[in-house]
């Protein structure tokens, strides 16, 4: 497999007041194409910082973030941008849909992004709801689905621009067991079938089950290196 | 779906609010556009001048009145195509609260200083043939509902006839009009001769001239030819453009247009704090949304323009209905209206104003919001929740 | 209950700070509108003030019959000769009536505001007319001496219009005119006035002996019915009688009326913009409070109790808002010094006048404005749901 993501010496940190707080250092690192990364850890041990500087939406202090030959660290704000609208989907905890959309506009958002016109939006718009499962309710507004449903629209919403890499922080958070398992099947589908890569924050052991490998971070270090999982 | 789709949503997102928005824009925007109306007849006198008019009153005042042989005297003058002469007649019809704006004239020279006003050919000659006839404008014939045919006294409150009475009876034989609705047609004309021949004192005297030049380019040239000439005689007179002397007399008034800007300036002040305050607050409320759109690959230059785009929307819409609403009431009491204020009507000029004051207070309103949500950051507004 | 009442709306107000943004404007938006209607109200109070305050009951005011105004009025001085006759005028010590025949003309003056011509009352003046003006004096300079071309000016015509210093050579139509006196009567609409003797303007305008107007002291209010009964029996006189208390207070009418006619209705519909305002500010105050209010009620306070939390807010931020824009139109207009065209076809000089009863009326609006303005919120905090206590945003 060819890498997706080289991490070189990663450190971040930041200062409150008068005293400077190191979240990681040296970190390196690669993430094959085609990988379904589970980071563990405990609060504060850097795991969303880590998801936050892969996605493009936090720089770290020193070195670097390689992604396919692209310095992400040094994109600017403009074309950071843009670099995520065309290679990251996110996935969060809290779903972060847009209140006043329907699904389908919600995951149309991002299409808007790309110069596609807008039979082609709605044709791309309908396979992500149905890769989700959710074709059937595709006029309905976030407060009318359930928290399974609003993460499987966040989901859809992630892979309608078809991006290489999928980071979902906390996906399961918010959810009961049975709607969190549903949600895991989906995503390692997503990366059986499609080859996502996927970089997944979560302090759910038996959600890291359903990644081909599992990554320790503790107090800005990996501590353990898991086996692929058996399936 | 596209930006507008988003902006319309955002700004639709509670409706009481977006409603209550706009209720108080449409208000600043009725009164904007109700008083720009006002203020366009107000100053109108102005514009609706003719550029080669002049008007010669007496120096002391235009209240004063001077020699009657003077008419004749300015005819001769270089430059001057047509003189007519007018004197206040003080007329009231039946009782004294029913005033009636009257001038005694000379009929052929008084039409041929205002070609804009219109009647039929064959009034028109009734109306110079006709000794005791009275030329009627349209609105005031409205007012009373005189029609042509009619005998009607009018009594003066400041002339006597020489019988000890101060009534006069006309024969209503013309009624005149203008193309242009902000053309007065509130007031009445009769023949000159037909009043002082009667007149117990102060007769052969005229009110003021009325001169139409051959060309506007002589109107100085003319103006100081006339004053000269009356240059210290007993009446001495002053002679400006009708447009000078419209205005000055409007401006005996007091400095309406500066009540008008004091009144729009704090309606529209009110509307950019209530909806300025309101659109931060909106935007604020937002931030976590904004964050995921950043996320997503929105660039911040294009949420600062969907932000702005918003507010403008918001203003334009509670702008057009006010204007709209506004244009409604003015076209509603325009006929009543028409005595004391011609032509009242939302000028093209007002509206676009109103338009572009609305794109304005819409930028204005939202330049602060759009700024804080570019400068959202990501990561501290997913964060916060 | 009282007491939760009391908990309630303290709780409510302190957390004002914490939307300062909007409440600060409802209160500029309601001072604005209360502004906006005292400003009128303090145009047209100041209007008809000093024409009320011009005139005496026990003075009558005498023109042609059916002329109005002293401007279209004329009389003869043997007219004049018949009322100095007449019944009910009072006497000096010395047996003289207390009549004055007066001239009235309009003459040009620049105002000073606009630079522009404005029509200036020139009153043509005997001895007599100081002793039927109470309150005359003489502010600066003396008065002029008959039969020359001197001038005492009204004090509002010197504020208002340029040319007038005492000491300065005045044009007016074709004859100059030196100022020698100003004076005053105490704001009256006298004050609008330039007064030079009767006999020089009746030679310069070619009056001849006439007059304008009569003026006569009566011997009581009620002696004006002796003189009408003495001008009706009068083949020679043909008079309007009034007091000139009448005679100005009638004046006063239209313009003042016409003023509140447009101050009135242009407060209303900005009341109601201002009342969207207040709408949407208390609004968003119950929206943030939602949470507390929900504790509030959870833990025992009755709805009522919310929201009357929520209506007093909406009354302090109204009452704020109604006084600091009384309190900016009193610091800023009180005592503005104008001039408009009044009935008698010249300049009337007045002073914008902010009087308590107009205090009142803004006050009123404001609160009116503040109550509805909370109406609707305060029901709605009555009834938040008790399980917005568990919401997470």
């Amino acid at each position: 497999m060819t890498s997706l993501y080289s991490l070189t010496d990663l450190s971040k940190g930041y200062t409150r007041g008068k005293e400077s707080i190191t979240i990681f250092e040296e970190l390196t690192m690669t993430i094959p194409e085609g990988d379904f990364m589970a980071i563990m850890g405990p609060s504060g041990s850097g795991k969303t910082t880590l998801l936050n500087l892969l996605g493009g939406i936090d720089r770290p202090t020193s070195g670097s973030v390689e992604c396919q030959g692209v310095r992400v660290d040094k994109l600017s704000e403009g074309k950071l941008a843009k670099w995520r609208s065309q290679n990251v989907g996110f996935i969060f905890q809290f779903y972060n849909l847009m209140p006043t959309l329907t699904a389908a506009q919600n995951v149309e958002l991002p299409l808007l992004l790309t110069g596609l016109s807008g039979k082609q939006r709605k044709e791309r718009v309908a396979t992500a709801l149905d890769i989700v499962g959710l074709a059937d309710r595709k006029g309905h507004r976030p407060r009318q689905l359930s928290g399974g449903q609003q993460q499987r629209v966040a989901i859809a919403r992630a892979i309608v621009a078809d991006p290489k890499v999928l980071l979902c922080d906390e996906p399961t958070g918010d959810l009961d067991r049975k709607s969190a398992d549903e949600i895991l099947e989906t995503l390692q589908l997503l990366n059986k079938d499609l080859g996502k890569t996927i970089v997944m924050v979560t302090h759910d052991p038996s959600a890291a089950k359903y990644a081909r490998r599992e990554l320790h971070l503790d107090k800005g270090r990996f501590v353990e290196q898991a086996q692929e999982p058996a399936q | 779906m596209n930006d507008l789709t988003l902006i319309r949503k955002n700004l639709f997102r509670k409706k009481l609010r977006a409603i209550l928005l706009t209720l108080s824009i449409l208000i600043a925007f009725l009164i904007f556009g109700v008083l720009g109306a006002f203020h366009t007849v107000w100053t109108s006198g102005g514009a609706l001048a003719a550029d080669n008019r002049l008007i010669t009153v007496n120096r002391i005042n235009f209240t004063v009145s001077m020699p009657f042989a003077y008419w004749n005297r300015v005819a001769a003058i270089e430059g001057v195509e047509n003189v007519a002469h007018a004197s206040w007649f003080g007329g009231y019809f039946q009782e004294q609260t029913q005033q009636v704006q009257t001038f005694a004239v000379d009929p052929a020279t008084y039409l041929a200083a205002y070609p804009e006003l219109t009647m039929p050919a064959e009034q028109r000659q009734a109306f110079l043939d006709t000794r005791d006839c009275l030329l009627v404008g349209t609105d005031l014939a409205g007012q009373y509902g005189w029609s042509v045919g009619d005998t009607i006294p009018l009594l003066s409150n400041i002339w006597q006839k020489t019988d000890g009475t101060s009534s006069w009876t006309f024969n209503i034989c013309a009624i005149f009009d203008a193309e242009d609705d902000k053309v007065p047609a509130n007031y009445a004309v009769f023949h000159y001769d037909y009043y002082n021949e009667a007149l117990a004192f102060n007769s052969d005297q005229v009110g003021w001239l009325i001169i139409n030049t051959t060309d506007p380019s002589f109107n100085d040239q003319v103006s100081r030819a006339v004053d000269e000439l009356f240059a210290n005689s007993p009446s001495e007179t002053e002679t400006t453009t009708e447009a000078a002397f419209n205005e000055a007399f409007a401006n005996q008034f007091g400095n309406i247009a500066l009540i008008l800007l004091f009144v729009v300036g704090s309606a529209f002040t009110t509307i950019l704090i209530i909806v300025g305050f309101t659109m931060v607050t909106a935007i604020n409320e937002r931030t976590g949304e904004i964050a995921v759109m950043k996320t997503l690959g929105f660039p911040a230059p294009r949420i600062f323009r969907m932000v702005l785009a918003e507010s403008v929307m918001l203003s334009l819409v509670g702008g057009l209905l006010g204007l709209g609403l506004a244009n409604l009431m003015i076209s509603g009491v325009a006929d009543a209206a028409a005595a004391f204020l011609p032509g009242l009507a939302l000028s093209a000029q007002v509206f676009w104003v109103g338009v572009g004051l609305a794109i304005l207070l819409g930028l204005l309103t939202g330049i602060v919001p759009a700024i804080n949500a570019q400068r959202v950051k990501i990561i501290t507004a997913l964060g916060k929740q | 209950m009282l007491n939760q009442i009391g908990a309630v709306t303290l709780l409510n107000l302190r957390s004002i700070p914490q939307r300062a943004g909007l409440s600060l404007a409802t209160i500029i938006s309601i001072a604005l509108v209360t502004g906006v209607l005292l400003g009128f109200l303090a145009m047209s109070n100041g209007f008809r003030a000093t024409l009320q305050g011009t005139g005496s009951e026990s003075v009558a005011v005498m023109l042609r019959a059916g002329s109005q105004a002293e401007l279209n009025s004329g009389l003869s001085s043997d007219q004049v000769r018949l009322i100095e006759e007449a019944p009910g005028i009072a006497r000096d010590a010395d047996g003289t009536a207390l009549v004055s025949g007066e001239l009235f003309v309009i003459a040009d003056g620049i105002k000073r505001s606009s630079q522009t011509e404005a029509n200036l009352p020139l009153r043509g003046v005997g001895e007599q007319a100081l002793r039927l003006r109470e309150g005359f004096e003489l502010v600066e300079g003396r008065m002029f001496e008959t039969g020359t071309n001197e001038l005492v000016v009204g004090e509002a015509v010197l504020r208002e219009f340029s040319g007038f210093e005492l000491g300065e050579t005045i044009r007016l139509g074709p004859n100059e005119w030196v100022v020698v006196g100003i004076f005053s009567t105490g704001g009256s609409v006298f004050d609008s006035e330039i007064w030079a003797d009767i006999a020089v303007i009746q030679n310069l305008y070619n009056r001849g002996t006439g007059v304008q107007s009569i003026r006569a002291r009566l011997t009581s209010p009620e002696a004006i019915e002796e003189l009408r009964a003495y001008e009706e029996n009068e083949p020679r006189l043909n008079l309007d009688i009034q007091s000139e208390t009448d005679f100005f207070s009638g004046q006063a009418g239209g313009t003042a009326v016409l003023i509140e006619f447009i101050g009135w209705p242009l407060a209303i519909v900005m009341a109601i913009g201002a009342l969207a305002g207040a709408w949407n500010t208390m609004y968003s105050s119950v929206d943030t409070r939602m949470r507390e209010i929900a504790t509030l009620r959870a833990i025992g306070f009755s709805g009522f109790a919310a929201a009357v939390g929520t209506m007093v807010e909406s009354l302090v931020l109204a009452a704020i808002g109604g006084l600091v824009g009384a309190g900016a139109v009193y610091l800023l207009f009180n005592g503005i010094s104008a001039s408009t065209l009044g009935s008698g076809f010249t300049q009337v000089v007045f002073s914008f006048a902010v009087t308590g009863g107009s205090v009142i009326a803004g006050m009123v609006m404001a609160i009116i404005i503040g109550f509805l303005g909370g109406l609707v919120p305060a029901i709605r905090s009555a009834y938040v749901p008790l399980l917005t206590v568990h919401r997470s945003e």
